[in-house]
């Protein structure tokens, strides 16, 4: 761990960017290795105060700051940061949640490394400011001194919308629209709200709690859940706006349909997607099993196919339940799509890796369970007409030992929706048309965000659609021909 | 010191705009400088630049830049010394050094350009150097950019970022002028080989150079294609539909796209009980239950089926729907105990509530495209199941045989509402102990010997579901399936359920649970359904504990 600077205060002098940019930067302390892999608890243990403020120091406090512009809901980065370093930690937490209300949750998940940090300019000599452990210790800090303020909400507007899904998206529009005035009925398929960050996103990396907290304050601003409710099935958009009494409907179901690789022994037993992998898991406690009465092979040896964050999540919950693991990827390991973050953390953990290696074949025994997985080696390609490098394959194979497989190879959209309300346009790849300045699909009332309108991507970008579409939702409900930009219009008061 | 530099050094506040910039009007005043005078100058409002970002007030960065101006007004003599500083300072601060820098014209660029092979190997200071350069308004600053793209590929990313940046605002600012026929195309080339990159911040100023090119039409109408067709492909609007992992890179490249067309940018309800509000006992160990689900009831249709799960630590299980009552709000559904969920739903009583109940799922069934004789043949749970799709095939004015087969007389079940929803039904009992002794398979082929049929729905066991698929299959007759197999969801979220037919593999919970029984892979399904007898087994023992 890196040394931590006290600040003295009151500071004599404010510091020179030259000083600032000497400061060491603190690193996020972790559970040891070897001890995690045996528990569900969270990873990073997360910054103490004295942390906080010296990793607070070495923001610049740029004039023209560039991670407000790579962040895709605009947090006022530096000033949040600021008020950190000023030791006005529950201020720090209410800047944030004036443009993100899932601080907790983004601080722990956003790629950071893709955005706001990649940009910092102290990274161009320096690690770059921990913008993701801020939040994430901000947002903490915050809940843990029961500091969180209900907010105004607007006069009541008589309209009601129902939000379909509770993910990110749906959660995020409910509580944009429900600050405005509206009434919000979410309605979600399964039996928890919370969507990907419930059934996907491992405990070790997102505590339950931190998403129950988030829905337990959207139910104190009035927002009613309803479960078990597959909309499609049990009632289709169209009796929601005809027959059920709303004005408008936003669609928050994300990309739900996993992506299977299509070779020989791809429908074999122990072999699944990382969905149900991580469903039986995290949405059914398959890990207690007997106790929860949902099954899941143990695997002694598992493959893992996909570098993404779902397979980091796959491969890193295996580790847990004890098994030996091995990530197979097509491409090298810098193109992995995962989190720097989280890839780092299952390097620590002890995962086998093989890269430039493609599935061609998983072998069966004769009650068709996996055995064995047959890869291609790959190499990269010159880049194509579109700059990118494919993997290409070398005619050089291997064959290695397995029990379970899991395949980690992204989804696509779920068609349930589009085929009960066929006024609802999709793609020739199934997501969700929309309008890109109100986020309105092809049918009128009808808005939609999140991973179905964009395939598989992050809680913060649906969340950034998310808003967009509750901005669109509102003008529409308040008969405006002209919609609102993406920019919140709300304001978040005591 | 000199009295008039020390009298307008020595008032100065770095930190306040009006004082700097009264200094700065008194220090134009001065005339014939000496060496030292401006040295000493000049350090004095190097310490605004050090301050520009932390004072309250925004036109301070503006005052420091005037600093700037005045430095560089004292002359190329100064420059050693601004150089000095650019090299050592933070990367916010080499903004003001950098253009001072660059207000020496072609005296500064000529210094500035051997220190960049001088410091090659030095990625923190070459980066400033590189950013300084961004500054320079005079066209011969264009001829640096190939040098500083190709040094930059060999330090680290952050450089290479820089490099690109500067790329791409001397392409902004210079005039097009100042780029060779040849110099456009090496920026492009090496630019877009930096799309590709494994480092996001290389991409995007990648995608931010071509884009700055492409607005300022220094591109080929060849190579203005290609970044047409790779911005496409970052933002995923093309055939591949595999779009750039990275925000900020789809953001820059979406934020160009409009440009490439010199267009415009384009355009108490709910709540269900789940309660038993009826049970019966229909054979040894299957149960006929009644389930209070308004919302179910008011949607379902034949073939579709729910997913409950009857407490909180029980596993997801789907259940077919025997009938439904759309007024009453409640649906039918039969248990046969084969297992820990199944038995422990068997023993729940009236007046117990279902932890949840999902549904309806699945599509209806397929229904018979000619009319004339239908046969439909269930066992087991599947008795009940066919029960809603023989009355609709009849209630198309078809002729509805039920065929059901059983272990004996006393397992038959359901069979006086399998009398009423069809024409005619025939028993089979393996011992003989009613209807026909055989298996259902008898059954049907003496019905096919009998009379042409035109449509078949089996719905039970899989060797059952297989054995008919079989016997029909050379008839061509449409013949249904509906497949059992192992499901979590229940919505197409996990593809448990996935089954082999015509080779391809579909979803049972979404694409079925009925499917073409010409084109099942029985083996598969089978082979499936044993995923998880040894966990199975464990819960079963433990729970007789
Ligand atoms: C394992 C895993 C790890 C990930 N890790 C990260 C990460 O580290 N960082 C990051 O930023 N992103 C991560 N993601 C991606 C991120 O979780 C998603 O982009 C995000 O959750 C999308 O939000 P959403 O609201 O659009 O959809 P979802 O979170 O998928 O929510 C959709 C909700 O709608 C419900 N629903 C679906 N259909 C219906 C219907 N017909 N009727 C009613 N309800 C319905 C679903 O049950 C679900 O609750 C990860 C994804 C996975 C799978
Ligand atoms: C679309 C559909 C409709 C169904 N309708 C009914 C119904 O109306 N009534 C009814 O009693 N059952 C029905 N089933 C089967 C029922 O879901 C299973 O019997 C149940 O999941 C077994 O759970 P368990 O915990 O009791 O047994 P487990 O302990 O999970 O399994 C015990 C035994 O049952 C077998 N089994 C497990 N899952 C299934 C399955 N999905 N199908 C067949 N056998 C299985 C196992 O191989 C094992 O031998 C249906 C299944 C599907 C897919
Ligand atoms: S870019 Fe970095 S240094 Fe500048 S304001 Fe943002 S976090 Fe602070
Ligand atoms: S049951 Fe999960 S996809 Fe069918």
């Amino acid at each position: 761990m890196s040394e931590v600077i006290t600040p003295t205060t009151p500071a004599p002098r404010p510091l020179s960017n030259k000083e600032r940019m000497g400061l060491p930067h603190q690193e996020m302390p972790l559970h040891d290795a070897e001890a995690r892999v045996k528990t569900f608890d969270e990873v990073p243990i997360g910054y103490s105060e004295e942390m906080a403020r010296a990793e607070a120091m070495r923001c610049l406090q740029c004039k023209k700051p560039a991670c407000i512009g790579a962040c895709p809901v605009g947090i006022n980065i530096p000033a949040f940061i600021k008020l950190i370093e000023q030791g006005e930690f529950g201020a720090a937490a209410k800047k944030i949640r004036e443009t993100n209300f899932l601080p907790a949750v983004c601080g722990r998940v956003c790629p950071q490394d893709k955005q706001c940090q990649a940009v910092c300019v102290v990274g161009r000599k320096n690690i770059p400011v921990g913008i993701g452990n801020l939040e994430r210790f901000a947002a903490d800090y915050e809940r843990n001194h029961h500091l969180q303020e209900i907010p105004q909400v607007g006069e009541p507007t008589g309209k009601r919308v129902a939000v379909i899904g509770s993910g990110p998206a749906g959660l995020a529009a409910a509580y944009e629209l429900s600050i405005r005035g509206h009434e919000v009925v979410v309605f979600e398929a399964s039996h928890r709200a919370g969507g990907v960050m419930v059934y996907g996103i491992p405990r070790f990396r997102l505590p339950l709690k931190i998403v129950d907290e988030d829905i337990r304050f959207l139910t104190r601003l009035g927002v009613r859940f309803v479960y078990n409710m597959v909309i499609g099935k049990v009632l289709t958009i169209e009796d929601l706006l005809k027959h059920e009494g709303f004005d408008a409907v936003m669609i928050g179901t994300g990309a739900g349909l996993p992506r299977m690789l299509d070779v020989p022994g791809s429908n074999a037993n122990g072999v699944y997607s990382a969905n149900e992998y991580l469903t039986r898991i995290y949405l059914m406690d398959a890990h207690h099993f007997p106790k929860y009465s949902t099954p899941i092979s143990a695997g002694k040896k598992i493959g893992v196919i996909g570098a993404g964050n779902t397979a980091m999540d796959v491969m890193r919950t295996a580790k847990r339940l004890g098994a030996e693991v091995t990530c197979y990827y097509r491409r090298s390991h810098d193109e992995a799509p995962a989190r720097s973050e989280e890839l780092k953390h299952a390097e620590q953990e002890g995962i086998n890796w093989r890269w430039l290696s493609n599935p061609v074949e998983f072998l069966v025994d004769e009650n068709n369970f996996v055995q064995k997985i047959k890869c291609e080696r790959m190499t990269l390609s010159e880049p194509d007409e579109t700059g990118r490098r494919k993997p290409v394959p070398t005619g050089e194979f291997f064959v290695e030992d397995c029990d379970t497989v899991v395949m980690s190879l992204g989804c696509s959209v779920n068609p349930i929706i589009p085929s009960t309300d066929s006024d609802i346009h999709v793609n020739k790849w199934g997501v969700i048309v929309v309008d890109t300045e109100t986020c309105q699909t092809s049918k009128k009332g009808v808005f939609a965000a999140g991973d179905a309108i964009t395939g598989g991507s992050t809680v913060i970008l649906a969340m950034g659609q998310a808003k967009k579409a509750a901005a669109g939702i509102h003008a529409y409900l308040m008969g405006q021909q002209e919609a609102v930009s993406a920019t919140s219009t709300t304001q978040i008061s005591g | 010191m000199t009295d008039r530099v020390h009298d307008i050094v020595k008032d100065m506040d770095p930190r306040s705009v009006e004082s700097v910039t009264q200094a700065l009007d008194k220090a134009k005043l001065l005339e014939d400088l000496t060496l030292d005078e401006k040295t000493c100058l000049a350090e004095a409002f190097f310490e605004v630049f050090n301050h520009a970002h932390h004072t309250h007030s925004s036109s301070m960065p503006k005052v420091a830049v005037r600093a700037g101006k005045r430095i560089a007004k004292f002359g190329p003599e100064l420059i050693p010394l601004l150089f000095r500083h650019l090299v050592e300072s933070d990367s916010e601060t080499a903004v003001y050094y950098g253009k001072a820098l660059a207000r020496n014209g072609n005296v500064g660029l000529a210094y500035l350009v051997p220190k960049l092979n001088e410091y090659r190997e030095k990625d923190h200071d070459l980066i400033n150097l590189i950013q300084a350069l961004s500054y320079f308004k005079i066209p011969e600053a264009s001829a640096t950019v190939p040098f500083v793209l190709s040094v930059s590929q060999h330090v680290n990313h952050q450089v290479t970022s820089m490099a690109l940046y500067t790329a791409g605002r001397l392409a902004e600012k210079l005039p097009t002028s100042a780029f060779s026929e040849e110099l456009r195309h090496f920026i492009f080339n090496t630019s877009f080989r930096f799309l590709s990159h494994a480092q996001v911040l290389v991409r995007k100023n990648a995608a931010r150079t071509l884009g700055k090119m492409m607005r300022r039409g220094l591109l080929s109408e060849e190579d203005e294609k290609k970044v047409y067709k790779a911005f496409l492909a970052i933002t995923g609007r093309d055939d591949h539909h595999n779009w750039d992992r990275a925000f900020i890179v789809r953001r820059e490249a979406e934020g160009f796209l409009p440009y490439f067309h010199q267009q415009s940018p384009p355009v108490r309800r709910y709540t269900q009980s789940y309660k038993i509000v009826s049970k019966r006992l229909l054979c040894t160990n299957t149960y006929h239950f009644t389930l209070d689900t308004p919302l179910i009831a008011r949607k379902i249709e034949a073939g579709q089926f729910v997913i409950v799960r009857p407490h909180i630590f029980s596993e997801r299980i789907p259940l077919s729907i025997c009938n439904w009552d759309r007024e009453k709000g409640t649906i039918d559904i039969i248990v046969s105990a084969v297992g820990k969920t199944t038995t422990e739903i068997n023993a729940m009583m009236v007046g117990d509530s279902f932890e949840d109940v999902v549904g309806p799922l699945g599509e209806r069934s397929v229904l018979p495209t000619a009319s004339g004789t239908c046969v439909v043949i269930g066992g087991g749970y599947g008795t009940g199941a066919i029960i809603p799709t023989a009355r609709d095939v009849k209630a198309m004015g078809n002729k509805v045989i039920g065929i059901v087969g059983a272990r004996n007389k006393d397992s038959l079940i359901m069979v006086q509402e399998l009398q009423d929803a069809c024409t005619e039904v025939i028993l089979t009992t393996n011992d003989g102990s009613a209807g026909i002794g055989g298996m259902v398979t008898d059954a049907l082929r003496e019905v096919l010997l009998r009379e042409p049929v035109v449509y078949v729905l089996a719905i039970g066991p899989v060797p059952m579901m297989k054995a008919i698929s079989d016997m029909t299959r050379p008839h061509h007759i449409a013949t249904y399936v509906s497949l059992n197999a192992i499901m979590v969801d229940g919505t197409g979220m996990c593809g448990a359920c996935r089954v082999t037919v015509g080779g391809e593999t579909k979803f049972a919970c979404f694409h079925g649970p009925d499917f073409d029984g010409h084109k099942v892979d029985f083996e598969n399904l089978m082979k499936r359904q044993k995923m998880f007898v040894k966990e199975e087994k464990v819960a079963f023992e433990r729970m007789k504990l």
